[in-house]
């Protein structure tokens, strides 16, 4: 698929800028407002397949165009841009607004919080645009939070395609789930397989 | 086991004091409250429940979703009764505690009991509903108690401005004899979407049918499947034994009268001799084998004293050992067949040795070739009631005393039957 980008595309491969979609961990992406349950995880994928749209796509509920979409990746990255294709007969998003590094954004909270960063949009079909980030607040984001609050005259918003660009780090931002901090050692606390499974050492 | 928050909102407005449903309608509420309560946490340990009241003063949230199950019927005691309820106010607040939820992976779900009068208008309720469905929150609906004119409609066009993809369910629970919490085990908004029941829903489904006890014969499935196994197939071989019984006597009082009379009474004394023997296999500590060897005993003194040919004892225990062993199956299935069956087939099969023998060989501890056990077949076939009495201290000596489980051949005189029966001796 020719991009067209106005750039001779022989030097390097388009697509390849485009992979952070690897790094989304589709297991834990969610949407609000989507007519089909799970049909989110349809919008995610390769660059190549961006026009694609026997998988499904993203459609948000009759009469309701707000769109809210909840991606974490599998290890933080930096976005450096963001592309959006939309559905055709004013299906499209009108605006997006983004919330970096939140978990369990519902409507009233995206509503009323400020985004990080607000675009508006136009009509993408064949997935040229991109929209840039303020990279400088994109350095380290292990979830993004995308919320579409209108569309362009449609009954619904339809979304086939989200695509990320930018670097992949190695590093995982983990909220630390559990801490035990210890002023003494229990050794009961601390059974080991050879312990508790009669071997020689014994600890009671 | 999904991982879910609820949010109950309880009717406690005036209209509950109505007792068309046992004791009264807001008791009814409180115990389905309580069981919603245990099924949610016993299927997933981090499930959250929280309880709210729509009518009183005013919509008021007593307990913030918490796994504390103490907390949650400590609450619900202790509550008043009066106001009016206010539906929409009350599906909101309970929204808005969901929102708040402290694990925010967890599904929403809000379960409403519906008991009175809803004054609010159908777009009201339906804009409520499509914005719980834009949020993804799940909406059950327990209609009950007051059947107004237009409250079903209503409650119906919540519903399906709420549900995506069947989350949500609407369950009418009439006035009747069935409590409500009954009702609602079988329910959707007990068993989850699909998933086939939980234990709790299973176990509580049992205590409701049970009665006194919570389980059948006061044993609990699940912690001893072996002992109620064999505690329900006692019950059924009693009943079965019992209608042959009754069966024996009609059919013989109608062939022969006068002179068979006695032998029927007979029959009778000697069903109730084993049917009290098994009532005592019943008893689940300190049955002494003392008593059962006595029992037995006298069981065969009646059936020496018995003329009639065709009189079965029904001393049959299904253990499940009979599931797997053929020989045991066969046995067990000879034992239960109708009276009709003379006793030759048995004692054609006992005078197979290989038979009995490979019987024998499937008790622990007992080897077909001692010379103790072959004399015990051979004084087996000559059908002596001695030979049982052998037999059953034979195989106690064998099989040791101090095993807990026990297998002891029952070979009664006349009737040569062979029973396999497996006891849980509990010391």
């Amino acid at each position: 698929m020719a991009c067209m980008h106005d750039h001779s595309c022989e030097d390097h491969d388009c697509s390849s800028n485009w992979s952070l979609y690897k790094h989304i961990d589709l297991s834990k992406v969610s949407a609000l407002n989507e007519a089909f349950p799970g049909s989110v995880k349809s919008v995610f994928k390769a660059w190549e397949q961006r026009l694609n749209f026997s998988e499904g796509h993203l459609e948000s509920n009759d009469g309701d165009p707000e769109l809210l979409v909840f991606v974490p990746f599998t290890s933080d990255v930096k976005i450096k841009s963001i592309s959006i294709v939309g559905g055709a007969d004013g299906a499209s998003p009108s605006k997006m607004r983004v919330f970096i590094n939140r978990e369990g954004i519902d409507f009233s909270d995206a509503q009323s919080m400020q985004a990080v960063q607000e675009w508006d949009m136009v009509e993408n079909l064949h997935g040229v645009l991109e929209y840039q980030t303020r990279y400088s607040k994109f350095q380290s984001v292990a979830n993004i939070t995308l919320h579409f609050p209108d569309n362009s005259g449609g009954d619904t918003t339809q979304i086939y395609y989200i695509g990320f660009k930018g670097e992949a780090t190695q590093l995982k931002r983990d909220v630390v789930a559990t801490i035990v901090y210890e002023l003494m050692p229990n050794p009961s606390d601390h059974k080991t397989k050879a312990n508790s499974s009669g071997g020689l050492s014994h600890v009671e | 086991m999904v991982l879910e928050a609820t949010m109950i909102c309880v009717d406690n407005s005036e209209w509950m004091r109505n007792g068309d449903y046992a004791p009264n309608r807001f008791q009814a509420q409180a115990d389905a409250v309580n069981l919603i309560c245990g099924a949610k946490t016993q299927s997933n340990p981090e499930n959250t429940v929280g309880v709210l009241t729509m009518a009183g003063k005013g919509v008021r949230v007593l307990v913030t979703p918490t796994s504390d199950l103490g907390k949650i019927l400590a609450c619900m005691h202790g509550l008043e009764v009066g106001g009016e309820m206010d539906l929409a106010a009350g599906i909101q607040v309970a929204q808005l505690a969901l929102k708040h939820r402290q694990n925010k992976k967890q599904q929403q779900r809000i379960i409403v009991f519906a008991g009175s009068p809803i004054k609010h208008d159908k777009k009201l309720l339906e804009m409520i509903g499509r914005k719980l469905k834009k949020n993804s929150v799940a909406l059950d609906i327990v209609d009950f108690g007051e059947e107004d004119d237009g409250k079903p409609e209503k409650l119906e066009a919540v519903l399906a401005s709420v549900n995506s993809n069947d989350t949500s369910h609407i369950v009418r629970v009439p006035a009747g004899p069935n409590a409500l919490s009954d009702v609602l085990i079988n329910t959707p908004i007990f068993t989850g979407d699909g998933e086939g029941g939980s234990g709790f829903a299973a176990a509580a489904a049992a205590a409701a049918a049970g009665g006194v006890s919570g389980f059948d014969f006061g044993v609990d499935p699940n912690l001893d499947p072996e002992l109620a196994l064999a505690l329900r197939v006692s019950m059924e071989e009693e009943r079965a034994r019992q209608e042959a019984a009754a069966k024996k006597a009609a059919e013989e009082a109608a062939k022969e009268k006068g002179g068979e009379q006695q032998p029927t009474s007979q029959d009778t004394a000697m069903t109730e001799g084993p049917s009290a023997s098994a009532a005592e296999a019943n008893e689940k500590k300190d049955d002494l084998m003392d008593d059962e060897n006595a029992l037995l005993q006298r069981a065969l003194e009646m059936s020496m004293d018995g003329t009639t040919s065709s009189h079965d004892m029904r001393d049959t225990d299904m253990s499940e050992a009979a599931a797997d062993d053929p020989n045991l199956q066969l046995a067990l299935q000879l034992s239960v067949q109708e009276g009709a069956k003379e006793g030759n087939d048995m004692s054609k099969l006992l005078a197979d040795q290989s038979f009995v023998s490979s019987i024998l060989s499937t008790l622990p501890g007992v080897d077909p070739n001692d010379p103790s056990v072959k004399d015990l077949l051979a004084s087996v076939q000559n059908q002596s009631e001695v030979g049982f009495v052998h037999c059953f201290e034979l195989s106690m000596d064998l099989c040791g005393v101090e095993h807990l489980e026990f297998y002891y051949l029952v070979v009664m005189g006349k009737i040569s039957k062979v029973v396999l029966r497996r006891r849980n001796v509990l010391l």
